[in-house]
């Protein structure tokens, strides 16, 4: 079945093949080099590495995908930045950190969002708010009741998130304790394991919500998520804060327009491609969302004013 | 546990001839990435996973744990053969593995590497196909103030290793846990030690730390020190005598308790997330160490300091499948790895795994196994075949590595910054080693720095500013004390030898 699978991706892509060729006459001189600014076996890293693959058999050009990690994408944005712009290199980033590093240092980065032309999104996280079954509430606002009286820690493993959660902490005149984690897999031990009264995850949770141990309290994005439609968002439950952080492409401003464009189309066929779609699916948890060139840039732009908030500055 | 038919199953799609093919490939990659210092098992299946996608799971999964079992044995390869560790977990290994090669016994050597990594992966893949589920739930117990408490423990179990001189190893410590401060605090979020730098903004390339400390400043010493005569980097006695070449099932047997009491240690760390073969690997020869009758012995070519590194290293890895499949936690980067292979199938680890996809679990244990008894076989010819490739010229032999290294680092590490962290290091293992720091205790510190940092910055929130909370983790404080009382029992010992 896989391999037919493949026959079929096979089929579609050498019709897309005919299809750009005839659509574009540029292609990159030499090599064209999708950078990945983290390391090798994230959820970035997979879809970066599977949009890689697809694009090379699309267009047939030389594509090759490049972990560049580092500031969560700020070392591999400052290279892209800096390079000749002929189109021959892509950067795939989150948007949050450096949204962040933008909004919180922007004297000490050598680009800002002017740096790129931008070229789509793939998707976003959808970051949850979950808590152990038996925890003693069902949304923020019981959070916050069950916090007055007791220790709330509550596991983190990413800046946004927690400082979503201080704003909650200081508009409801509460503590939470915060444990610093290492990653979506360790707040949902420490939650499991009945160390952490609440924590974050993005779609790696679903089996436990699925098997009744683990139950959603908020979804931290400013959109509820694909598959829990009736559990509220923060903003809903009173909270005026969001975290929605985007994997998006863009390669080095001044780009010639013929370059963008076959850019833009390759990576718009390559986010259409059946593989691409699946892998996007099973690693995230959610559709391809491509907002873009315009979209993406829109989206950066508003996401400084809401960082900007998140950090209190 | 679900019915016998599907295990059986399981196993039985384990056995087809597509699947054996894609294990066994694995298995040689990762023997081959794993002795070829610098590029490592870990990069290769980084590379391999949007291939598996077109492959069935069974087979994409079987061939991802083919090629980290396979370079399990790999690893030790280098470490023995030439010093030149590509994991810090190896270096446990070369500690006596070397001296024994240099003794003109490298397949002696190999060879209880060998045995030992295959004996100890079994004993955890069994632990994980018979009773993972309870051991998950405990594993769950193990919170932030019981990973802190082990993890002093660890520390004071590795400071046995410091050498004859206090003083040196605390400043090798002392460096290591300076190295792991560089980057992003784990608890505040703000940069420290980065000058500016954002390649170090996630902190140093573990990669180009360890390849750059224990492979190049060992090859930059070997190469200095090469003479105008060509001489082989390893020179095999003529007629050797069988004893030496090979172990027999007494030496093996003499190993027993070494090799179960590394496979322990190795399968209670590998189902812990986030501590890893490393401290498992130096835990287990510090205590074989001590357990011995003669500990001057290690360091100069003991089986048993062999026999636990490599036990203890490889059974990490069947155990970090236990949290793997049951709670979908990855224990280091090659079950992350492997994690991702599972998602990009669709298949999500955790509960209902063992329901929903019984068939292809028992297949995975199935292809585990196989892949067990395949780097065996493949291991008995690799071998020989690396043992003959390092009695080539050394000049030839230590190039070849250097450029190997080079590369690993520039593909694992981000490109040509990754290289300049890795000569920067060699050149302090160069100077620490002239001057006599011990650089495997600062790789310890400098390995385990992060997670020590993070579990007692997790055990503070959680006390919230009350120590009286401690009372609440009977065995974080068990494990504290132990740490304690290990740290008087080893620094006493060294008083009097």
């Amino acid at each position: 079945m896989q391999f037919t699978k493949t026959i079929k991706a096979l089929a579609v892509a050498s019709a897309m093949v005919l299809a750009t060729a005839a659509q574009a006459e540029w292609a990159p001189k030499g090599p064209l080099t999708i950078q990945i600014g983290f390391g090798a076996g994230g959820s970035t890293d997979t879809i970066g590495r599977i949009i890689a693959q697809t694009m090379k058999e699309q267009t047939g050009w030389n594509v090759i995908a490049e972990n560049k990690p580092g500031g969560g994408g700020v070392a591999m944005f400052t290279g892209i930045a800096n390079r000749p712009a002929n189109g021959t290199v892509i950067g795939l980033g989150v948007s949050m950190p450096i949204l962040i590093n933008l909004v919180n240092r922007p004297e000490k980065l050598k680009f800002n969002l002017d740096s790129f032309d931008y070229l789509g999104t793939a998707s976003r996280a959808q970051l949850a708010l979950i808590a152990r079954t038996d925890a003693p509430f069902d949304d923020v606002p019981g959070l916050v009741e069950h916090a007055k009286s007791n220790d709330a820690p509550i596991s983190s493993d990413a800046k946004p998130q927690e400082l979503a959660m201080r704003f909650v902490m200081a508009q409801a005149g509460v503590d939470f304790q915060f444990l610093a984690t290492k990653g979506g897999a360790e707040n949902t031990k420490l939650i499991l394991g009945g160390q952490a009264i609440a924590g974050f995850e993005a779609g790696e949770h679903l089996p436990f919500l699925e098997s009744g141990e683990i139950k959603m309290i908020a979804s931290m994005n400013n959109t509820r998520h694909n598959y829990a439609p009736d559990t509220p968002t923060l903003q809903e439950q009173g909270f005026d804060i969001y975290v929605d952080p985007y994997f998006f492409f863009a390669t080095t401003a001044g780009t010639p327009d013929d370059a963008k464009a076959a850019l833009t189309a390759a990576l718009a066929a390559a986010l259409e491609a059946d593989d691409v779609k699946s892998v996007v699916a099973n690693t995230l948890k959610t559709p391809i969302i491509n907002l873009g060139p315009e979209g993406t840039k829109a989206m950066l732009v508003d996401g400084v004013g809401n960082v900007a908030t998140l950090f209190a500055k | 546990m679900p019915e016998l038919s599907i295990m059986l199953a399981g196993f039985g799609d384990a056995l087809t001839p597509i699947n054996l093919f894609f294990v066994v490939c694995g298995v040689a990659l990762g023997q081959f990435v794993g002795a070829v210092p610098g590029i490592g098992p870990v990069m290769a299946m980084a590379i391999a996973i949007p291939f598996t996608f077109g492959l069935d799971p069974l087979a994409g999964i079987g061939f991802l744990v083919g090629v980290n079992k396979g370079g399990l044995v790999g690893g030790a390869i280098p470490a023995v053969l030439l010093n030149t560790p590509g994991t810090p977990d190896a270096a446990a290994t070369a500690l006596d593995g070397y001296p024994l090669a240099k003794q003109g016994k490298p397949l002696k050597a190999t060879k209880m590497a060998l045995y030992s990594s295959v004996t100890g992966d079994t004993f955890s893949d069994i632990v994980l196909i018979t009773i993972s589920a309870p051991l998950a739930v405990l594993a769950l117990r193990m919170g932030p103030v019981e990973v802190f408490g082990l993890m002093l423990l660890a520390f004071a179990v590795i400071a046995g290793l410091m050498g004859q001189s206090m003083l040196k190893g605390v400043i090798a410590i002392a460096l290591g846990l300076l190295a792991a401060m560089v980057g992003t605090d784990p608890e505040h979020g703000t940069p420290r030690l980065f000058f500016d730098q954002y390649e170090l903004y996630d902190g140093l390339p573990l990669p180009a730390v360890a390849i750059g400390m224990l492979a190049i400043s060992e090859l930059l010493r070997r190469l200095s020190e090469t003479k105008p005569n060509v001489s082989a980097a390893i020179r095999l006695p003529k007629n050797q005598p069988k004893s030496d070449a090979a172990v027999s099932w007494a030496e093996f047997w003499a190993c027993r308790y070494t090799i179960l009491r590394g496979s322990v240690i190795g399968t209670i760390l590998g189902a812990l997330p986030g501590i890893g073969s490393t401290a498992a690997a130096f835990m287990s020869y510090a205590s074989a160490r001590s357990a011995n009758k003669d500990p001057k012995s290690f360091g100069k070519g003991n089986l048993h300091g062999i026999a636990a590194s490599e036990s203890a290293n490889s059974s990490v890895m069947g155990a970090n499948m236990i949290p793997l499949l049951t709670l979908g936690i990855p224990g280091s980067v090659g079950a992350a790895l492997i994690i991702s292979a599972f998602m990009i199938h669709g298949i999500q680890p955790g509960p209902f795994l063992f329901e929903n996809q019984g068939r292809l679990i028992y297949g995975l244990f199935g292809a585990m196994l196989i892949a067990n008894f395949s780097n065996l076989m493949l291991g008995q010819f690799g071998l020989r075949f690396w043992v003959k490739v390092v009695s080539a010229p050394e000049s030839f032999i230590f190039s070849s590595a250097l450029l190997m290294c080079f590369v690993g680092v520039y593909l694992a590490s981000g490109g040509l910054f990754g290289i300049g962290i890795m000569l920067a290091f060699a050149v302090l293992g160069y100077v620490m080693t002239s001057l006599g720091i011990p650089i495997v205790v600062f790789i310890i510190a400098f390995f385990l720095g992060p997670r020590l940092e993070i579990s007692l910055s997790q055990t503070l929130s959680l006390l919230n500013g009350k120590p009286e909370k401690l009372l609440d983790y009977p065995i974080g404080l068990v494990l504290m004390v132990l740490a304690v009382i290990t740290a008087v029992l080893l620094s006493r010992r060294r008083d009097k030898g």
